[in-house]
């Protein structure tokens, strides 16, 4: 085969080549930080996934080499193709911001905002969506749209009131297993994810349905309740699975396992493996073996600094990407406002400490000392 | 009344039928096409006529067959979207029902001009009776010889299957008709890629409206210079307009799209004037997602000239002073109509049909029914106006299919043209709950040219 000629697109006056074929969103997170346009529906592992949100829109000021005309319309990235030549603009145009808060608006209205008892809060991609380009208030006013909770077979609970109908969890049980037994029901506002005449999903697989979830509408029964993610400490893990890879991230406090989850890497996605297929987990790595000696601990898991995870000091690699960084290429050299640099007057979570390496609690005493 | 191309042999009792339908001149074309054109000829002849797709977009028929992608050994189909849910239009209903041969012959001929072997009229469900007529027609043309095996000894094979919708506004949009018809929940997809290259199982695919696919049949007969004379500028042919709401004559009329709004409304061989000495407020000229205008933008553009119907005169002045063609479903509002209760009837019927696949348009659509309804019931406020116009002005352009523009349009128009009756509501809710705000000056002449 001969190699595949690469294609020049410039996304918020940074420019980089990418194989044809690539959607603006993959090489938007090749560049990464607040360049990658966010992503509430699209999710690479699952196929014709995306388009629904709309959160990623994106202005395409000029098409292509061959014809320079801008289009019209914002344009979904994650399902729209690279053309040689294009120029992107994501967070340069005052349109695509300006479209990305009436989205984020428009997802929260009819969602019941009960993040403090929400089992998703600290890993929700909802949450961190509206934290980044929300209103601070709402202008709806009038009730909002509920819905009875549901079992989905003995393991996952379904809480549509909090749902986004991204249609992951679709994609995921069309794509992992055999049977088309859960889809949509109903149209428009009144949409409800379900399964037919309320049965159960029995598949060894269904459990991924809770990591795709960018909310918390489909929720792990074991967990329910049980602990705030920000409160365990994640470990990568495996064990021998005849079922799946078997490589998962535990969440511990102390020594017992809270919950097990699929990887994931840096944008909410579960993992790859070394073949390129994803690394799903099954419902018996996920539900039933939540004992620390089912498992060959591998070491703590880098979390994003700028997560809320971090803050039981577990943070490392993933993310630590300084924004500046990328908010002066975009700016043409402009340096953000930023009313204090943090490191500066503190003496604590300086950056060159690599926090997953300090062991229990960690104290002031620990970046005094440094790494050692 | 003008020329009549699609209409004419309407009234021909038992017309319905086979023997009728040929003894009258039908099926001509068929023989025309088959026998001493090609199929390239047949796409150049329709290119050369200007017709434009009937559904509402208006976009050249001739155009998008010549888009078909035309890979070897995959079979390409014609899809007939005779889905015509838009409240307001109902003219291919009028068509399909009384001349229902004159859609097979269309659709014969345009089937074998792409190429489809094997074509579908997508009908809406609540149109149980004439997906009947159409599959009797079928079958009488089949046992004719103009469809099944070798229609006409051309070696050309042509089947044509009616499908029966569930009753989905969404499925008129043609991929999501495309979703529905392959036996899926009716969601638009998204594009690209485009129906033309990936359609019906992945086939590359056609879909035309009723009226499109029948108006095939004088452009092969007359040829297509002859029906690019009739009309004006690129507004060619004939077209139905589908008239309802106060006037005295509601029903389905072909018009040479020359003649004037103000004629069309007024004329006893049209609308026939509206009923009861009223006045006229305002119209939504094409089918519900169309701007409504007033009655002073509705009979004069904003230059001053007399507003014709046909598609450029009726969107002169983009969206600030015009409207559009849309479907050709024709709603006339006298003087005694609540525009916000107009708003919010059209709104409930988005929000109801929108198919929930993107933000924008499924929490949107709710939202705005939510505000209309108390602007309604008098118990708005006056920051609603606004925040329903930053709705629609967040639901517009960003969603997958156009449903969203449609349900964003008409209150856009409504708040732009009439802010007036909106803040009337939201000042005097015991006067709006008893009383409609009536003509005030929506019919005054205007003086000062509108910008845009």
């Amino acid at each position: 085969m001969s190699e595949q000629p690469l294609l020049t697109v410039t996304i918020d006056n940074i420019t980089l080549q990418v194989p044809a074929g690539t959607t603006i969103l993959q090489a938007a997170r090749k560049i990464g930080g607040e360049v990658a346009p966010p992503a509430m529906c699209y999710y690479s592992k699952l196929k014709e996934s995306g388009g629904k949100c709309r959160t990623c829109l994106v202005e395409v000021s000029k098409g292509s080499e061959k014809d320079p005309r801008p289009l019209p319309k914002l344009v979904a990235s994650c399902r729209t193709t690279v053309m040689d030549g294009m120029e992107v603009k994501n967070i340069t145009s005052p349109r695509v911001l300006d479209a990305r808060a009436g989205v984020v608006e428009f997802l929260l209205i009819n969602h019941p905002l009960d993040c403090p008892i929400c089992d998703q809060a600290g890993e929700c991609h909802l949450q961190d969506l509206s934290y980044e380009h929300g209103k601070e208030g709402t202008r709806y006013e009038f009730q909002r749209r509920t819905f009875k909770k549901h079992d989905l077979g003995p393991y996952i609970q379904l809480h549509m009131t909090r749902c986004i109908l991204c249609y992951r969890c679709v994609y995921t049980a069309d794509q992992l297993t055999a049977r088309r037994e859960h889809g949509v029901l109903d149209r428009g506002d009144h949409a409800e994810i379900a399964t037919h005449i309320e049965k159960s999903l029995e598949n060894n697989f269904i459990g991924n349905v809770i990591d795709v979830c960018p909310v918390g509408a489909l929720t792990d029964k074991t967990f329910r309740f049980k602990n705030r993610v920000w409160f365990l400490k994640p470990l990568n893990a495996h064990r021998d699975c005849p079922d799946c890879c078997g490589k998962v991230t535990l969440w511990n406090r102390g020594d017992e396992v809270y919950r097990v989850t699929a990887r994931k890497d840096e944008w909410g996605e579960v993992e790859s493996l070394e073949d390129g297929s994803a690394a799903w987990i099954c419902n018996t790595c996920r539900f039933d073996k939540k004992k620390t000696s089912d498992w060959v601990i591998e070491g703590p898991r880098d979390i994003n600094r700028h997560s809320v995870i971090s803050q039981g000091h577990y943070a490392g690699k993933i993310g630590t990407t300084t924004p500046t960084e990328i908010f002066t290429a975009v700016h043409d050299g402009r340096q953000p406002k930023l009313l204090m640099d943090i490191h500066s007057v503190s003496e604590v979570n300086r950056p060159e400490i690599e926090l997953s390496r300090i062991a229990g609690p960690s104290h002031s005493n620990d970046f005094q000392k440094g790494n050692e | 009344m003008g020329v009549q191309l699609l209409l004419e042999k309407v009234k021909v009792e038992g017309i319905r039928h086979y023997d009728v339908y040929r003894r009258e001149g039908g099926y001509r074309s068929v023989e025309k096409a088959l026998k001493q054109m090609s199929p390239e000829a047949i796409v150049e002849e329709v290119k050369k006529s200007g017709l434009r797709g009937r559904g509402g977009a208006g976009f050249p028929a001739g155009m998008k067959w010549s888009f078909i992608a035309k890979p070897e050994g995959v079979p390409r189909h014609l899809v007939c979207n005779a889905d015509e849910s838009e409240p307001g239009t109902f003219k291919d209903r009028y068509l399909m029902e009384f001349i229902p041969h004159l859609l097979i012959e269309g659709l014969i001929v345009s089937s074998y001009a792409l190429g489809s072997n094997d074509t579908y009229i997508y009908i809406r469900g609540e149109y149980a009776w004439i997906a009947d007529i159409l599959e009797t027609a079928i079958e009488e043309a089949k046992a004719n010889g103009m469809l099944g095996k070798n229609i006409l000894q051309s070696g050309f094979d042509c089947n044509i299957y009616v499908h029966r919708g569930a009753g989905a506004y969404i499925c008129g949009e043609e991929t999501a008709l495309i979703e529905s018809l392959e036996g899926k929940r009716g969601n638009p997809r998204i594009k690209p890629p485009f129906p033309a290259v990936q359609g019906v199982w992945m086939r590359p695919t056609v879909v035309n409206n009723v009226e499109t696919l029948a108006a095939v049949v004088p452009i092969i007969n007359d040829g297509g210079e002859a029906y690019a004379k009739i009309g004006v500028g690129k507004s060619t042919g004939t077209k139905l307009i589908s008239a309802c709401g106060n006037i005295n004559r509601p029903g389905v009329y072909e018009i040479d799209m020359t003649i004037s709004v103000e004629e069309f409304i007024y004329s006893d061989e049209y609308c026939g004037g509206i009923p009861n000495g009223k006045r006229l407020k305002a119209c939504i000229p094409g089918g519900s997602s169309v701007p409504i205008l007033p009655a002073n933008l509705l009979l004069k553009t904003a230059k001053g000239e007399a507003r014709l119907m046909n598609y450029e005169s009726l969107s002169d002045g983009g969206f600030v002073s015009g409207s559009m063609m849309g479907s050709g479903g024709f709603i006339v509002l006298d003087e005694d109509q609540c525009i916000v209760k107009n708003t919010y009837t059209l709104t409930r019927f988005y929000r109801h049909e929108s198919c929930g696949q993107c933000s924008p348009c499924r929490e949107g659509t709710g939202w705005m029914e939510k505000i209309l309804w108390r602007l309604e019931n008098g118990e708005g406020k006056e920051s609603d106006i606004d925040l329903l116009w930053d709705i629609q002005r967040r639901i517009e352009g960003n969603t997958i299919c156009p449903l969203g523009d449609a349900a964003a349009w008409p209150v856009a128009a409504a708040i732009r043209h009439f802010r007036d009756e909106f803040e009337w509501h939201v000042r005097e809710p015991q006067e709006a709950r008893k009383r409609n705000y009536g003509l005030a000056h929506y019919a005054d002449p205007i003086h000062v040219p509108v910008a845009g």
